[in-house]
């Protein structure tokens, strides 16, 4: 594999990422979800420094990235917008070119604008991955989720995969249907209409009016987190309203049993999701975050191996 | 110095002129204008024309120069000579300085800034006061200080019953009501143009409708209060261009300018996220750059004007979304115009000019130039073929928030002359 590698040296969006550069991401996660062992490094890092900039809160993301950089032997330093200079009014550029300074080579970024990775990219000859841009990408999200499927089904291709809940707002949601139309699944979409986009076939995929047909159509249901901040701009009419129609519910998994659950995390149970059902056999969260490690270490080894 | 330009085009479309001539610029007046051959003296410089066009001074009736408030993106001297060397002999400076061009003081401020420049500087004044939508200026006193124009200019006067009492205290006296057409509650936050884009990018988008509201209301308020003068100013969407046509066909009293960016550039320059992209009205799609260059032709948009807005550096740089809007305009728009529109085939050199320099005067009811003996030489002069590539580093302005830099013209502007001082244009 030491010939193999990705078509963008960088991480921006899933558009970036072709077949072939995403069966390489999934073998190579493959291998360390096989080699891994409790206490035991990978050298694929070795003297690489990775920054972890997060100008928004993450849990799940940042440890994961974290972990994974480190089961590669990398050092990693952590930043956090709240604690930094850009409360004092450093702007952006300068704090990349700050880090820079301290000779770090990749940049795990996360921003609430959409396009900042892209931004930095452009201005660094450091390694962007991005974490998470605004209602941008979440590349590793959809990477992971992806993989999570092709663990479960063999294939993803021909897949029936129905994302459901807020979409507009949704960099999750965005990667998601790049990626998954790239590994040739099929893709619905099922939400409120203040929760679609104005021209309902950019992305090429259907929408399905109520919750009942798309688990009738589905494979796979992918959930989106409602973010409560939606209420207060008034974009939907009451929570409960949401819930009860487009919240999935136990009884949509009773009556197909082999629909597989995933949700990118973290969840609102009681909202878009049944608490029951985080039980359930086919939910694949936590499957989801497992896979994330080393999807991430899958990207970190291939995107940070010559530098 | 005496500038004598042989063998050259001169068109001038208000005298109908459009010949080869001679002509003599000295001690600031056009002193012969003759097909057979001038002689020069030892203070004259002689300019080989063949392949030049003189024509009226260009003017453009929407520039933002900063000043008074915000010295550090342009001032009056930087934005003139930004004006004078893309070839600009007037300009019109919008009310959105800090403070706000409300108030008499501000125009007397202004004035004293533009004394014995080459480019005159027309003042507009807001409609209302400190631009926030209220209460409307005291527009008598403004008018008397010399204002040309008023617009709230940066934002829209978003109050219906606001434009209708500025439409009413307008009338008496015929002034010229102008407005950024915005309908805030559908744009907050835009990045962009509110399309297919838009949602791919994860970028809030500015709907076109929201252009197009604010116009159909003015032009109706306009009308009620008895078809008054209302300009849209820089329109960017093919429902504007169909308003104004259908407004100007049903004979009502309204003229439009609209921005090189607008009928150049799509929304799609903003997969790169940069920020010279960002502008207000944003970039719309080519279905709207396509109906912007058809209201050119048909004469339904009526000028070009540049919305010249010069933001630093350490401004544009950062987040796309957090980017202020604008660009500048003033050192490219002949260039663009003549590349886009004239070698594109849309607009003849007579219809450029118009655009470029008669109609807008027309419009602020300033007096007509004319390029006779004995008239004061308020000209441009220009290369209609000269191929030249955009380079931002020579521009006078402040600012280089362009997103043309590098971009190869045809068609340059060569020499501003105008209150008996002339620049030799360097771009």
């Amino acid at each position: 594999m030491g010939e193999l590698k990705l078509s963008k040296p960088y991480l921006l969006q899933a558009s970036d990422l072709t077949t072939e550069d995403v069966k390489l991401i999934f073998d190579k996660s493959d291998y360390f979800l096989k080699h891994y062992k409790r206490g035991e490094k990978f050298d694929d890092l070795k003297g690489v420094t990775v920054a972890m900039v997060f100008f928004e809160p993450s849990t799940r993301t940042k440890l994961s990235f974290d972990i994974a950089a480190k089961r590669l032997s990398a050092d990693t330093i952590s930043f956090q917008s709240a604690t930094s200079s850009l409360t004092k009014g450093e702007s952006l550029i300068d704090t990349l070119h700050t880090i820079e300074a301290m000779g770090v080579q990749m940049y795990v970024v996360r921003h609430g604008k959409s396009g900042v990775p892209q931004f930095l990219q452009e201005n660094t000859s450091g390694v962007i991955l991005n974490a998470g841009d605004g209602k941008h990408a979440h590349p590793t999200q959809a990477l992971l989720d992806s993989y999570t499927l092709y663990r479960h089904f063999g294939d993803v291709k021909g897949l029936k995969v129905c994302i459901v809940g807020d979409i507009i707002h949704s960099r999750v949601a965005r990667s998601n249907i790049a990626l998954l139309k790239t590994l040739g699944a099929e893709v619905t979409l099922c939400a409120p209409g203040t929760l679609l986009p104005r021209n309902r076939n950019i992305w090429d995929c259907p929408i399905i009016e109520s919750l009942d047909d798309a688990v009738e159509w589905a494979d796979v249901m992918l959930v989106l987190r409602l973010q409560r901040e939606r209420m207060d701009s008034g974009i939907l009419p009451s929570i409960t309203e949401f819930s009860k129609y487009y919240g999935v519910k136990y009884e949509h998994f009773t009556r197909k049993p082999e629909l597989v659950l995933m949700h990118p995390g973290p969840v609102n149970f009681g909202i878009e999701l049944d608490y029951r059902l985080s039980t359930y056999p086919n939910c694949l969260i936590q499957t989801q975050v497992t896979h994330g490690v080393f999807i991430r270490m899958a990207l970190l080894s291939l995107l940070g191996r010559d530098l | 110095m005496n500038l004598l330009f042989n063998d050259i085009r001169v068109i001038s479309p208000s005298q109908k002129l459009d010949t080869r001539l001679n002509i003599l610029v000295k001690d600031g007046f056009i002193a012969e204008m003759t097909s057979s051959a001038i002689n020069a003296d030892s203070q004259t410089q002689i300019v080989d024309s063949k392949d030049l066009v003189a024509s009226p001074g260009l003017f453009d009736m929407h520039v933002h120069f900063r000043q008074p408030g915000q010295e550090h993106k342009e001032t009056i001297q930087t934005g003139t000579d930004s004006a004078a060397n893309g070839g600009f002999t007037g300009v019109v400076c919008m009310p959105n300085t800090e403070p706000a061009i409300d108030d008499v003081t501000v125009v007397e401020y202004i004035k004293s800034k533009s004394k014995g420049l080459l480019t005159d500087v027309y003042i507009s004044a807001a409609i209302t006061k400190e631009r926030k939508g209220d209460h409307i200026t005291p527009m008598i006193e403004l008018s008397d200080a010399g204002v040309v124009l008023f617009t709230d200019d940066g934002s829209a006067v978003s109050r219906a019953d606001v434009m209708k009492l500025a439409f009413e205290y307008a009338a008496p006296f015929d002034y010229l009501l102008s407005q950024h057409c915005e309908e805030h509650t559908l744009t907050k936050n835009f990045a962009m143009n509110d399309g297919a884009l838009a949602y791919k990018l994860g970028l809030k988008g500015y709907p076109s409708i929201a252009e197009e509201m604010i116009v159909a209301r003015d032009l109706m308020i306009a009308l009620y209060t008895g078809n008054r003068r209302y300009h849209p100013q820089h329109i960017s969407t093919a429902g504007t261009v169909q308003l104004i046509r259908k407004a100007k066909a049903d004979g009502q009293r309204v003229t439009s300018e609209a921005a090189p960016h607008h009928f150049i550039l799509t929304d799609d320059y903003l997969t790169s996220y940069d920020s010279n992209y960002k502008m207000n009205p944003p970039l719309r799609a080519k279905s709207d750059v396509d109906a912007i260059i058809e209201g050119l032709k048909d004469g339904t948009i009526d000028c070009i004007a540049t919305d010249h807005a010069p933001h630093s550096l350490h401004e544009k740089h950062v987040e796309l979304e957090n980017s202020p809007n604008g660009i500048i305009g003033l050192e490219t728009s002949l260039g663009l115009s003549l590349t886009y529109l004239y070698h594109a085939g849309h607009l003849n050199l007579n219809q450029i000019i118009e655009k470029m320099s008669v109609n807008p005067r027309k419009i602020l009811n300033l007096e007509s130039i004319e390029i006779k003996v004995g008239e004061r030489a308020n000209l441009t002069i220009f290369n209609p073929e000269l191929e030249w590539t955009v380079n931002k580093q020579l521009f006078k302005s402040k600012s280089q928030n362009t997103p043309f830099d590098k971009l190869v013209l045809k068609g340059k502007p060569i020499y501003s002359i105008n209150n008996n001082q002339y620049t030799e244009c360097n771009l």
